[in-house]
């Protein structure tokens, strides 16, 4: 008799366990849906192949475009990850490979805080160090906040897969006479790859569709701006700016940009799961 | 085919390994040993690992390394081929010489020293590339060989490590797909590719099924003709199964060391009766 009370209570707490579970995945997964849903929904009109080549017109004249700010967009990020990804990478190896020691630590520790501080104020830093001193907005501002950014992402992703790589696997290289870079640079980091590759696509998914630190840096820009020393146009910033005017025109044609954002920052996220699966791990 | 003439040389290293025996021959015994351990002591940190061990390893046999966990034994493998240089803080001191030459001292480069002792370990470690780039490995850290003289080498390897058949028609592969038993006897072939002189096997069945730690057991019985082999294990069955000669561990010291068969049936110190019968460890 109490056995079986004791059973049904254990049964009747793992089903509420399991409703609750459902509950917050389910809600997740509707609260995506929903906000995804109503960007394509309010921006699919504003889509079209003159809104991605042109220029962005003045109010009042037809097909007006963001292709400076999807170009500026690419240029940016892409001058960010030129600095972010070895940077990155490098301290994410010293600290995967060399966790015990003190400046490891200490990397590890200022990395966390670097992460956990606004956008906004690295968009300040990156203001007071390359845009007061010089007197003009510019793109490589952007670049340089987007950096910060990125690198303590990249570090405590790339660390994370050098940990996974089993240390059996750098002792093994190292006992067939590997010296221990040999071992680091064909062994482990190749083992490690697919999840430091995952960490760099994601931390450009995180700065691809950052806004604040690009309101005192890459400034906007209504031209065609291939040169990172000027102010440059950019996605998340036209949007923003379009968003805040007071014209129905310009709100349509933010919608179609936040559009084009989210698909591509999806596009990322799912290249990044794409390349964890691809390869087999380390120790499957 | 060119394998099996191969595969039946009896030395892999002909000439090095026989060449410079007859200089340390004044070290007594009938055949002076392939590794002669003196006085070695083991620190990690402050933490003294080992005690005062001195044991030969003879040449072409198996030696056994018994003992409860924390023993040591390990610890004394991982001298042979000083792989304790990767970690700060690890020391050890007195001798391990190889044909006379100590390897503690730094007689040896740390590259040839690994080049002629290998090693296998508890956990089958697959490199993450092909199989035959697992084999060519070390080979290609040591050796400038040809395509076909490193096909040759790679198949050898195989071969001897009972492989060859089960992989020949996948070398293209990863060498994560195998089995667990596959991947292990692929990290012997690995090491034993590079042509040591000693192989050192640290547990090497611990993580593998029945059947194929049965492959690895038979595998060292073929291998001891040409290598000399110092195998730590768990299992007393495996040690009595494999070795030549026992050596039993306890707290950082060699406690006895014989033929497997006396160690097992008649061993002289009562730690060693207590821990084979199963009375601690």
């Amino acid at each position: 008799m109490a056995t079986a009370l004791f059973k049904s209570s254990r049964r009747a707490k793992g089903l509420l366990w399991t409703a609750g579970a459902a509950l917050c995945a389910g809600g997740t997964a509707v609260i995506l849906l929903l906000i995804m849903g109503y960007v394509v929904v309010q921006g699919i009109g504003a889509l079209s192949w003159s809104f991605i080549t042109h220029l962005p017109h003045p109010i009042g004249i037809p097909d007006g475009g963001v292709a400076n700010g999807i170009v500026g967009t690419l240029i940016i990020v892409g001058i960010a990850a030129v600095i972010a990804f070895p940077i990155g990478i490098l301290l994410g190896i010293y600290v995967g490979v060399y966790g015990h020691r003190h400046t490891a630590n200490a990397i590890r520790f200022c990395a966390d805080v670097l992460a956990s501080v606004p956008s906004i104020t690295i968009g300040v830093f990156a203001y007071a160090l390359l845009v007061a001193p010089f007197k003009h907005f510019s793109a490589m501002s952007a670049s340089f906040a987007f950096a910060i950014l990125m690198v303590p992402l990249i570090v405590r992703t790339t660390e994370g897969a050098i940990r996974m790589v089993p240390i059996e696997m750098r002792e093994a290289a190292v006992a067939l006479g590997a010296t221990d870079f040999q071992a680091m640079a064909r062994c482990t980091l190749i083992a490690a790859r697919p999840g430091i590759v995952t960490g760099l696509l994601l931390a450009l998914a995180r700065v691809t569709g950052e806004t604040a630190p690009l309101l005192f840096t890459a400034f906007g820009s209504q031209f065609w701006e291939l040169n990172p020393n000027n102010p440059m146009a950019e996605l998340s910033l036209q949007i923003f700016t379009y968003a805040i005017s007071p014209y129905r025109e310009w709100h349509e044609q933010a919608w179609g940009g936040a559009l084009i954002l989210i698909l591509a920052v999806f596009v990322l996220s799912l290249a990044a799961r794409l390349a964890l699966r691809r390869q087999p791990s380390a120790n499957a | 085919m060119s394998v099996t003439t191969n595969a039946g040389t009896p030395a892999p290293m002909p000439g090095s390994a026989s060449g410079t025996a007859s200089e340390s021959a004044a070290m007594g015994g009938d055949a002076p040993p392939r590794i002669a351990i003196r006085n070695l002591d083991f620190f990690y940190g402050a933490n003294r690992a080992l005690k005062g061990v001195t044991l030969d390893l003879p040449d072409r046999t198996v030696t056994g390394m018994i003992g409860p966990s924390g023993c040591g034994k390990s610890t004394l493998l991982r001298c042979l081929n000083r792989m304790y240089d990767l970690y700060p803080g690890q020391r050890a001191t007195g001798q391990v010489l190889l044909e006379g030459r100590d390897i503690i001292g730094g007689d040896i480069g740390v590259d040839e020293l690994r080049s002629r002792v290998g090693m296998v370990f508890q956990k089958p470690t697959p490199f993450p590339m092909s199989i035959y780039d697992n084999v060519a490995f070390g080979v290609r850290l040591h050796e400038r060989l040809s395509k076909a003289e490193l096909d040759q080498r790679v198949e050898w390897s195989l071969t001897r490590a009972a492989l060859w058949g089960e992989v020949k028609d996948r070398l293209a592969t990863p060498a994560t797909g195998l089995s667990g038993g596959q991947q292990q006897r692929l990290c012997i072939a690995r090491t034993i590719a590079v042509r040591p002189e000693v192989i050192l096997l640290d547990e090497p069945t611990s993580a593998l099924d029945p059947i194929s730690t049965l492959k690895i057991e038979e595998l060292i019985d073929e291998l001891k003709v040409d290598f000399t082999i110092a195998i730590v294990t768990h299992n007393m069955q495996q040690a009595a199964r494999c070795a030549d000669q026992v050596a039993f561990f306890y707290l950082g010291e060699l406690i006895e060391v014989g033929p497997a068969g006396q160690i097992f049936t008649a061993p002289r110190e009562p730690r060693t009766r207590e821990y084979i019968t199963g009375r601690f460890g």
